[in-house]
């Protein structure tokens, strides 16, 4: 039973969905069996994550044949990496609900559950073709729910985002088609499974490069790294609260995971080759989505900066190619996504409730409502590393990482936080400190009791992951270290 | 016995035929529901007829006294007959609603499609190239009398007129191909030609080269590869919707039995000549398919030149067959993936259009989610079929073609494939955008369109085959019959029965 317990964590958002799709209940009861499906879950997560050995090894494992012609197989589990982003997924999309709960239709709901589906499938999976699978899956609820109900052009940019998107997933696709032939050739039996792809040795140096780069391509886009974002900003302005959320705090988590789960430990020695290329471009983002940031009007686009900022530096982190690197990655990714995810939220409340989302038009909402203001300074804090929160620990393991891989980027690195706090705070200060310049006050209304109740989780977390980060990285230490081992091995003796 | 039961689903295709022909003769007396009925009903058997070798490995020559071996019957023949008959089933099953609201469908129409389901599977059985011919032959003369069938539309002169006269001018290509070949080996019997191809030196057959490659170019004219693409946007438009999902899935999967059969079977050798003609072909139909579908505004147009890219991705397979049996696996389950979604796509816009006849630019479709989920729903799972995303069997299909063809080191031309999926992803997603994301589209509207009606449920049912055909192992725990793998195996051992000599 214990090893049909991901499986299950897997397919009942899926199935839940289903099962709404076909009644005719009204939206409340839909909303509610949604929000109860996903608590289950959190239960199930959390056992877990108590059960959970903090060891190097696959926990939980299900593996059985799917498409055994092609030696395709169902193989999930769950090791240090993919338990601290799935606990992080399973808190996060029932306070999630919770923000979002009133006036939405069916459809967002069901919609909100098929991609929790699609992402805890793509990241529990350990068989290439299936994460593909899943992968693909989690981006179709994303275009009904822009398509359906985004803001301005939103047919333009549904387009568009899929395209993109498909652009790098489907070179990925041929990219994992031509792993799976390279082992079959060489071990005369067909295998898809991430860590059979991890034997091959017959390919070339160029031909590594060639799925390195269609690998990255698909995950760099989804993350996105710099050059390749010019999607996400249409994107993030046009799309509902609830897309622009799970695009931006879990999905884009997942690309991060998925470079540290497939292509570190398949293509070793050209991450390490290429590592320091890839922290270059990670700070040159960091750096370039700031200032970006700094110059928006636009909340929602602001924030998809800072974000993509954010992003960039876990990036570098990951190419950092030690362990502080990689676990202040890691750790920031859920940091992140705490603090991004909430901040997207509560922006979708302002603009519900004053139907403003510029910078300019805002203004004086401190005096009116003092606790989101509370919440929202934290979550602020939170995102800029502020000692004592989750984002300080993050941002200094990972200056850490890169000070150690390249002391010229490690100082860098350290500068450019600076400009991550100066967008914030002038952002705070002009929409929600200040009075209004033009007109009268906005008549906006404080949090409710159900969206405290939803934020205080994450706030807890905050500052727990902030003052003890221990009980945390205990968790995932084990897998780094024992990634690391092996990785950096392998890349240097090849 | 043994021997007449494998002859006894053409034979019943055949008697029905001839007879729908004669109660044709009195209109008045039967409504075209009749004629439904019947066809489907004898078309059921013919399936049952089917079945009672299927799975088996065989492969007889029978009545070689009268036949004199010209046709073959084997695991092949019998498994292409599944998807020929139940082709032609689901047309008339989806057509429910179309033939009913079109005054020009009458009694006879059922009898030509008949001749031409009695063509294919004949074609499916062809051992010998004359043979081969005569069956194409009653194939598509009963598909060019149906393309000219919609008696309310002017286009119709122009798509018989292109599709006869460049179909006849293919056919006179052929014919002179077999004369070569004849000419060359003093055969035209595809087994004697295999012999004489073992015992000679490659080199010295230039009459049996060119004579095989002028009958390779009808074989791409059929399945519509470049150069031989111009026919099929104004073909498929001119014809009446139903033919086209007729022409686009089950027609294609006929032309596919006998050159595979061919291919795999006797002139294997081939393919390496072919190699490089083969590889421009396959280039430049994913181009010229590719830019065909972004620029049509009529979602027929843009399903019909989108079968164009769908020809190229089947190329890639057959291309790969010559280093890897495997990729023979690959075409056949591509076909299949295929029929499901083309015929839905192009049976399901035909049962919309059936009563109003406005639905027909991209802009028509607006908000037809709103106003017809459950039709909607199935559009857009037939659209992501096609497009090949995860969870349809589109998505298989494309998994194993492009498997393969990597395997057989063509990795260059997977890329290629792959780009022209990513084009066709905006042009399948924008009919889902309009669907979906639009209010309703005012004028397009019919207030009493009756969603009971089996072609709904026809549709409905290819629609969960072509999901189930994508996810059916993922659910292997709950439902263990419905397995991919079983449906791979079937095909390994149809392939597998070529191969016995």
């Amino acid at each position: 039973m214990s090893a049909d317990i991901l499986s299950f964590i897997i397919f009942l958002p899926a199935v839940v969905a289903f099962g709404l799709m076909i009644t005719t209940r009204h939206v409340e009861t839909v909303r509610n069996i949604a929000f109860l499906a996903t608590t289950v879950i959190l239960a199930l997560v959390l056992k877990i994550y108590i059960d959970f050995e903090p060891s190097a090894g696959m926990q939980f494992v299900t593996n059985v044949p799917w498409i055994s012609s092609y030696g395709i197989n169902y193989y999930i589990g769950v090791d240090g990496f993919s338990l601290t982003i799935l606990m992080m997924i399973a808190i996060l999309i029932p306070t999630a609900y919770l923000l979002l709960w009133d006036g939405r239709t069916k459809g967002y709901w069901i919609n909100m559950l098929l991609v929790q589906t699609g992402v805890t499938g793509a990241l529990l999976s350990l068989d290439v073709i299936l994460f593909y699978f899943f992968w693909e899956i989690m981006l179709l609820p994303v275009f009904l729910m822009i398509g359906i109900y985004g803001f301005g052009d939103k047919v333009f940019t549904t387009i568009k985002v899929t395209v993109y998107t498909m652009v790098g997933s489907l070179l990925m696709f041929v990219a994992i088609l031509y792993l799976g032939v390279s082992y079959f050739n060489e071990f005369g039996s067909w295998s898809f499974q991430y860590d059979s792809l991890t034997q091959i040795t017959t390919l070339s140096y160029n031909e590594k490069i060639w799925l390195f780069l269609a690998f990255l391509s698909a995950f760099a886009i989804k993350i996105p790294i710099f050059p390749l974002h010019t999607w996400i900003m249409e994107t993030y302005k046009n799309a509902p609260t609830g897309a622009v959320f799970l695009l931006s705090s879990i999905m884009a988590k997942l690309g991060v995971y998925a470079i540290v789960r497939f292509m570190i430990p398949i293509f070793p020695d050209i991450y390490v080759e290429f590592s320091t290329w890839f922290v270059f471009i990670g700070l040159f983002g960091l750096i370039y989505f700031g200032i970006a940031a700094l110059m928006q009007d636009d909340l929602k686009r602001m924030f998809a900066y800072s974000s993509a900022s954010h992003l960039s530096f876990i990036a570098a982190g990951i190419f950092s190619l030690n362990e502080f690197g990689i676990n202040g990655a890691l750790y920031l990714i859920i940091a992140h996504a705490i603090a991004t995810g909430a901040l997207f939220l509560l922006v979708g409340i302002i603009h519900d409730e004053t139907g403003y989302k510029t910078i300019k038009d805002l203004g004086g909402l401190a005096k009116q409502s003092p606790i989101f203001t509370t919440v929202f300074a934290i979550m602020l804090l939170a995102n800029i590393g502020l000692p004592g929160t989750n984002g300080f620990v993050s941002e200094l393991l990972i200056i850490f990482g890169v000070y150690e891989f390249n002391h010229t980027l490690g100082y860098i690195s350290a500068l450019t936080v600076i400009i991550g706090a100066s967008y914030m705070l002038w952002m705070f200060q002009r929409a929600i400190l200040v009075k209004r310049e033009a007109g009268e006050d906005l008549k906006f209304r404080d949090l409710k009791i159900k969206e405290i109740i939803g934020l205080t989780p994450w706030i807890i977390l905050i500052f727990l992951m902030g003052l003890y980060p221990d009980i945390f990285i205990n968790k995932f230490e084990p897998t780094v270290t024992h990634y690391l081992n092996d990785i950096l091995q392998i890349g240097a003796t090849k | 016995m043994s021997q007449f039961i494998h002859i006894l689903p053409v034979l019943t295709v055949l008697v029905a035929a001839v007879a729908l022909m004669f109660m044709s003769m009195y209109q008045n007396k039967f409504s075209v529901k009749t004629y439904i009925t019947v066809s489907s009903i004898i078309l059921v058997a013919t399936l049952a007829f089917v079945f009672v070798p299927f799975g088996e490995t065989f492969s007889v020559k029978p009545y070689s006294s009268i036949f004199n071996n010209v046709l073959i019957f084997d695991t092949f023949s019998n498994f292409f007959y599944v998807l020929l008959i139940g082709g032609t089933l689901f047309t008339l099953l989806i057509g429910e609603h179309y033939f009913q609201h079109r005054s020009y469908f009458t009694g006879e129409f059922f009898s030509i499609l008949l001749f031409s389901l009695f063509g294919m599977l004949l074609l499916a059985n062809a051992n010998e190239l004359i043979t081969a011919y005569v069956a194409l032959e009653i194939a598509s003369f009963s598909v060019y009398i149906m393309v000219g069938y919609n008696s309310e539309d002017s286009r119709r002169v122009e798509a018989i007129f292109k599709y006869l006269v460049l179909g006849s001018f293919m056919g006179a290509f052929y014919l002179l191909g077999v004369v070569l070949v004849y000419g060359a080996t003093q055969t035209t019997n595809l087994s004697e030609i295999a012999t004489f191809i073992a015992n000679n030196n490659i080199s010295d057959m230039p009459l049996l080269y060119i004579g095989l490659t002028l009958i390779l170019f009808i074989f791409l004219f059929k399945i519509s590869a470049f150069p031989f693409q111009q026919w099929v946007l104004d073909v498929y438009r001119g014809a009446p919707m139903i033919i086209t999902a007729f022409m686009a899935s089950t027609f294609k999967i006929a032309i596919f039995s006998f050159f595979l059969r061919a291919m795999l079977q006797d002139i294997k050798p081939m393919i390496g000549f072919w190699d490089s003609i083969i590889y421009v072909v396959i280039v430049l139909t994913l181009v010229f398919g590719t830019w065909l579908a972004i620029t049509q505004k009529i979602i027929k147009r843009m399903l019909a030149a989108s079968s164009i890219v769908h020809t190229g991705y089947l190329l890639l397979a057959f291309i790969a067959i010559g280093k890897n049996i495997d990729a023979a696996y690959a075409i056949v389950f591509y076909l299949i993936a295929y029929l499901l979604s083309a015929l839905g796509s192009f049976g399901l816009v035909s049962h919309i259009i059936s009563e109003t006849k406005v639905r027909v630019t991209y802009d028509d479709f607006k908000g037809l989610a709103h106003e017809r989920p459950f039709l909607a729903a199935m559009m857009t799972v037939f659209m992501f079929s096609l497009a090949g995303i995860p969870s349809t069997i589109g998505f298989m299909g494309k998994l194993y073609v492009f498997t393969e063809t990597i395997n057989a080191g063509y990795a260059g031309l997977a890329v290629l494939a792959i780009l022209a999926t990513i084009v066709s992803v905006y042009y399948y997603f924008k009919l889902i955008a309009m669907m979906y994301f639009y209010p309703t589209n005012e004028k397009c509207m019919s207030n009493d369109f009756n969603d009971k009606r089996i072609s709904t449920y026809a549709i409905a049912f290819l629609a969960i085959l072509t999901v189930i055909g994508g996810i059916g192992s993922a659910i292997v725990f709950f439902i263990p019959a419905l397995n991919i793998d079983t449906l791979i195996d079937l095909t390994q051992i149809s392939i597998q029965s070529l191969l016995i000599k």
